[in-house]
């Protein structure tokens, strides 16, 4: 007898994410019956088309199981189960058993899809590990436990990626931009090396919109520099969904979502757990994350009904200083963070409550010669090409000194749930609490610094029915979020005229509801969404000594239509419109002064109109036993595109005249694809190929958009033996081609002008640059629960020295050097 | 039934969680006055000479944005020698904010640069030492030559130490601008 599949978060129902979506655990008894003949033999089989199905000595093995609702205990009839790989597949009888047989020892992807949820894949290896010569009597069967955790179908029929097990792994220890990078189409714009934001097909900040356990993180994303203020270790799952998603997760998901989910929170009594450890040679950085969870089960007596409570705790600590280029250490480059998180869970027949609590805490220098006063420092520093030796110590320091970031975020979630004939209800509550300082150097102690407070709370009522007739299954939801943003004094009474954004209130609510037809291989689903926006501002205009209130109010639809469909278990095609709109925020309508660590004078204008966009995508996907690819086509209108564009000439400050910007809007075009391909190019050896291209063209004014990530090409070699894996990889970014050439203010007179070029950039795109990294990894099973993990990561192998187009120091300084990880991952 | 009264305890329970929820914090905050802004809104070149004082202002006392500001020109007699004082205050305030004292407390980390286009235009000696021998530019003297047009480039450079290292060295080339403004002058 052998495990052959480890689970330590045993099916039980959790909800966690908001409303929409219900766990369902199944568990999947499989019973896998091996011959005699060795694994080896039957990987030799060519596998041609995929036509493996051949009976014969060695493909007498059947998997049999039962499906079940973890929750109701009840079997679950007519779900699919299908092996992907033989495009082999059966359903559940009216007991929920299935089985499918004659199938031949080897690697296979197990698929469990019941109609309105997503599918879930399990890779089932009748390797088993170290034992594959030890030979196996016919009688003997290998028994895995399989927790199919079936999610309600969110979205169909856009594309989604997502992160998690090893992959995860192998970020642990990243920012979340940094994490994310690891999936095709998505980027990061970075402050340095330690602030990173995503960048999902170019766009950012408010157009990302990240749910943290089902919550839509409320920070202060709208800056650049403002990374996301989330902790990666809380999630066991990060997903991105590429593409407008404004119907489900509210209407300014115009890139898309990204969604970072914890496990179910257990309900066995058992004590579980893991430690994180990582440590980064470049800035001797550290971090160090566990989790602890455990439950408790009530069973029911006579009288008494069942219930079961769950909870997790979880922490990550993690410091890390001054980082190197490979020729210069840059000074005050450090980071320090602590962040914990508490959930507890109450799971009864129909009943679930659910409370989460997580704080994120961190503290990120900014690179001291970063801090460019205004056009003649910065043309300087251009000039000079590396930074002062001042800025480029050879001591290395842990210490955080100005300029830096003090950034707190609390959460707390509440959601129950009830089920019921009719369907599932939901209501989810959630309080949020951002805080941000940024210090930056000034005389002594006066600092000038600026202070961010943001709190806020929002409701969402969800209601998913059953499907009806069978055929058509949706959920209709309504959400409200309400929000203050203190910068200066009290809300409607500020003190100061000279802060970055203004104090407002800021009042939203939706309306939704999105329904879907699963027919055969045919899925079509659709959904509309009317929104609200009130936007209240309080501020004292520049030179003004009286408080002047300024009220926006926005409405709009959103709509959603998508088809996915799925010939057969190798081929599946989705295809999406969506739309998303979003209003200006305070920063691109009140922005008025300089921006620090920018070298830049920003300016809002209080005439901008919501942005509207149309997504359109689609995507197909292929899979056989030695082949898989994926590629996504994009093409994302968006109309009255909110963006900062230079004027190319200076504004003048007491400290000089500093670069002028202006937050503009012109109708623009968002094209391009990604693919992705994994080849087993010989036994245990595979090569993952991914490809983004992207053209983000301004229509009105018929040249590109400014700041969007180049081109990439990335290439994984990977050799899996046992429980070991070594990989390397390439990845090549070309240099961004597609830069604009004329500053698009028609009114400003050239001989104001000063940055003729490069749409009024200060520097061309730098050059393209291929990076190596390699790594190494190792997994040891000390019992059947516990497990140890262990990896060596070197990025930038080579220490080349390159700039990124998306990074705001390319200007000044080079990007991180060789960067050597250790990781060490204990499950129990 | 039990079963519909413990279902109605739950509920009950989780709307009054709920509530909590979101009762607390309602209190009115308010982000601390001390955190407030420092603002440079008038910069004061006084130019002395046989006892008589020429002050020539940049003056911006709404700050960055808003209204532009105002820079008054710079007219001198050929052939002189003048003391030359500067005051940097913030006029945003009442009373006025006097930021040359705190110039003057940080003055190993603060260094006055006054350079002059065309070079013949006039010259500048430092008056004044920080602790370190390295010039300040609070007080210092200037000789104009023969009469012509330019402009002068008054600079205060912030220099403050990296990790505990200090960063002046008694050149320009550290730190950032606290303020840059170009000044036209006659020299008549």
């Amino acid at each position: 007898m052998k495990r052959d599949l480890k689970d330590k978060h045993l099916t039980q129902p959790s909800l966690r994410r908001r409303g929409i979506f219900l766990i369902f655990s199944i568990s999947l008894l499989i019973f896998l019956l091996e011959e005699k003949e060795s694994y080896a033999q039957t990987l030799a089989h060519p596998s041609g088309a995929g036509a493996t199905v051949t009976t014969g000595a060695d493909c007498d093995c059947f998997i049999q199981g039962i499906v079940q609702d973890d929750a109701t205990k009840q079997p679950i009839v007519g779900a699919v189960v299908f092996i992907k790989e033989l495009n082999k597949g059966v359903s559940t009888d009216a007991k929920g058993f299935y089985r499918i047989a004659n199938i031949c020892q080897g690697k296979y992807t197990i698929i469990g899809r019941i109609v309105g949820y997503e599918e879930k894949n399990y890779t089932i290896s009748l390797q088993h590990g170290t034992e594959q010569n030890i030979k196996l009597s016919e009688t003997e069967l290998h028994l895995a436990n399989i927790d199919i955790k079936a999610q309600k179908i969110e979205n169909l029929t856009q594309t989604k990626n997502s992160l998690e097990n090893a992959a995860l792994d192998q970020t642990r220890g990243q920012s979340l931009g940094e994490a994310l990078k690891q999936i095709s189409g998505v980027t990061t714009l970075q402050t340095g090396s330690s602030i990173s934001k995503p960048v999902i097909h170019g766009m950012h900040s408010n157009r990302v919109l990240i749910l943290n356990n089902g919550v839509r993180q409320e920070g202060q994303q709208w800056g650049s520099e403002h990374a996301p203020e989330i902790d990666p270790f809380v999630a066991k799952k990060i997903t991105v969904l590429k593409g407008a998603a404004g119907v489900r997760y509210g209407s300014d998901a115009i890139a898309g979502v990204i969604m970072l989910e914890p496990e179910a929170l257990p309900d066995s009594t058992t004590i579980g757990g893991e430690i994180n450890s990582v440590y980064f040679t470049n800035g001797n950085q550290t971090a160090n994350a566990g989790i602890l969870e455990g439950g408790v089960r009530k069973l029911g007596k006579t009288l008494q009904i069942p219930y079961s409570v769950g909870y997790r705790i979880q922490g990550t600590y993690k410091r890390g200083g001054d980082i190197s280029t490979p020729n210069y250490r840059l000074s005050n480059t450090g980071i320090q963070e602590i962040n914990y998180s508490l959930s507890v869970d109450y799971k009864r027949k129909n009943w679930i409550s659910e409370v989460f609590f997580s704080h994120f805490n961190t503290k990120i220098a900014v690179f001291s010669g970063s801090h460019i006063g205004n056009v003649s420092d910065l043309i300087e520093a251009i000039k000079r090409g590396t930074p002062l030796p001042i800025y480029t110590p050879e001591k290395f320091t842990y210490a955080i000194d100005r300029p830096y970031q003090d950034v707190q975020h609390n959460l707390l979630k509440v959601k129950n749930t009830l089920k019921n004939r009719f369907g599932i209800l939901s209501l989810t509550l959630g309080r949020q609490y951002d805080f941000r300082k940024e210090v930056d150097i000034l005389r002594g102690d006066r600092n000038l610094t600026q202070l961010f407070k943001l709190t806020t709370y929002s409701g969402e009522w969800l209601f998913e029915h059953k499907p009806i007739l069978k055929l058509l299954t949706g959920s209709i939801g309504v959400n409200s979020l309400y929000q203050e943003n203190l910068t200066t004094g009290m809300l409607t009474e500020p003190h100061s005229s000279t802060v970055l954004i203004p104090n407002f209130k800021n009042f939203t609510n939706g309306l939704f509801f999105i329904e879907r037809i699963v027919r055969h291989n045919w899925e079509i689903e659709s959904g509309f969404r009317y929104d609200t926006r009130q936007l209240n501002v309080y501020r004292i205009p520049r030179g003004g000594q009286s408080v002047v209130n300024n009220t926006q109010n926005n409405r709009n639809f959103t709509g959603t239509l998508g088809a996915n469909y799925r010939p057969n278990a190798r081929w599946n095609f989705m295809t999406n419109a969506s739309s998303a709109w979003r209003a200006a925020s305070v920063n691109e309508l009140y922005s008025d002064g300089v921006h620090h660590g920018a070298a830049s004078f920003e300016r809002g204008n209080e005439n901008l109109v919501p942005e509207v966009a149309l997504n359109l995508s689609f995507t197909v996907n292929y899979v056989s036993k030695n082949f898989q690819a994926e590629l996504h086509l994009y093409n994302n209108y968006i109309n009255n595109f909110i963006f900062l564009s230079p004027t190319g000439r200076p504004a003048l400050t007491i400290r000089g005249a500093f670069p002028e910007f202006i937050y503009t809007q012109t109708d623009s075009r968002f094209r391009g694809f990604d693919l992705t391909g994994i080849v087993q190019i010989v036994k245990n050896l595979s090569l993952n190929s991914k490809i983004s291209y992207l053209e983000a063209q301004d229509l009105s004014n018929s040249q590109p958009l400014i700041q969007i990530p180049a081109n990439r090409w990335e290439n994984t070699l990977r050799y899996d033996w046992k429980r070991t894996s070594v990989s390397i990889t390439n990845l090549f970014v070309t240099k961004q081609k597609r830069v604009p050439s004329k500053i698009i203010f028609s009114e400003i007179p050239s001989s104001e002008i000063i940055f003729t070029q490069y749409g009024g950039d200060f520097a061309p795109p730098p050059a393209a640059y291929s990076l190596w990294s390699a790594s190494a990894s190792q997994q040891f099973a000390i019992t059947a629960k516990q497990s140890l993990n262990i990896s060596l990561t070197i990025n930038n192998l080579l220490n080349t020295s390159y700039r990124d187009y998306l990074n705001r120091f390319r200007y000044f300084a080079d990007e991180i050097g060789r960067n050597i990880a250790f990781r060490a991952k204990y499950s129990f | 039934m039990r079963t519909k009264r413990n279902q109605r305890q739950i509920a009950l329970f989780s709307l009054l969680l709920n509530a909590t929820l979101f009762t607390v914090s309602c209190k009115d905050e308010e982000v601390a006055v001390e955190e407030e802004n420092e603002l440079i809104t008038t910069v004061k070149l006084n130019f002395t000479s046989g006892g008589i004082t020429q002050s020539f202002n940049y003056s911006d006392p709404d700050g960055d944005g808003g209204k532009a500001p105002t820079i008054d020109a710079i007219s001198l007699k050929p052939n002189t020698t003048y003391t030359l004082t500067i005051e940097v205050l913030d006029e945003s305030k009442m009373p006025v904010g006097n930021i040359t004292d705190e110039i003057k407390k940080e003055s190993d980390e603060h260094l006055f640069v006054y350079t002059p286009t065309p070079n013949s235009l006039l010259t500048y000696v430092y008056g004044d030492k920080d602790a370190n021998n390295f010039g300040i530019g609070i007080t210092g003297s200037t000789k104009t030559y023969t009469a012509g047009t330019g402009k002068l480039k008054v600079q205060l450079r912030h220099q403050p130490p990296i990790n505990g290292k200090a960063s002046k060295d008694g050149t320009p080339t550290p730190g950032s601008d606290d303020i840059n403004i170009d000044f036209n002058v006659t020299v008549q």
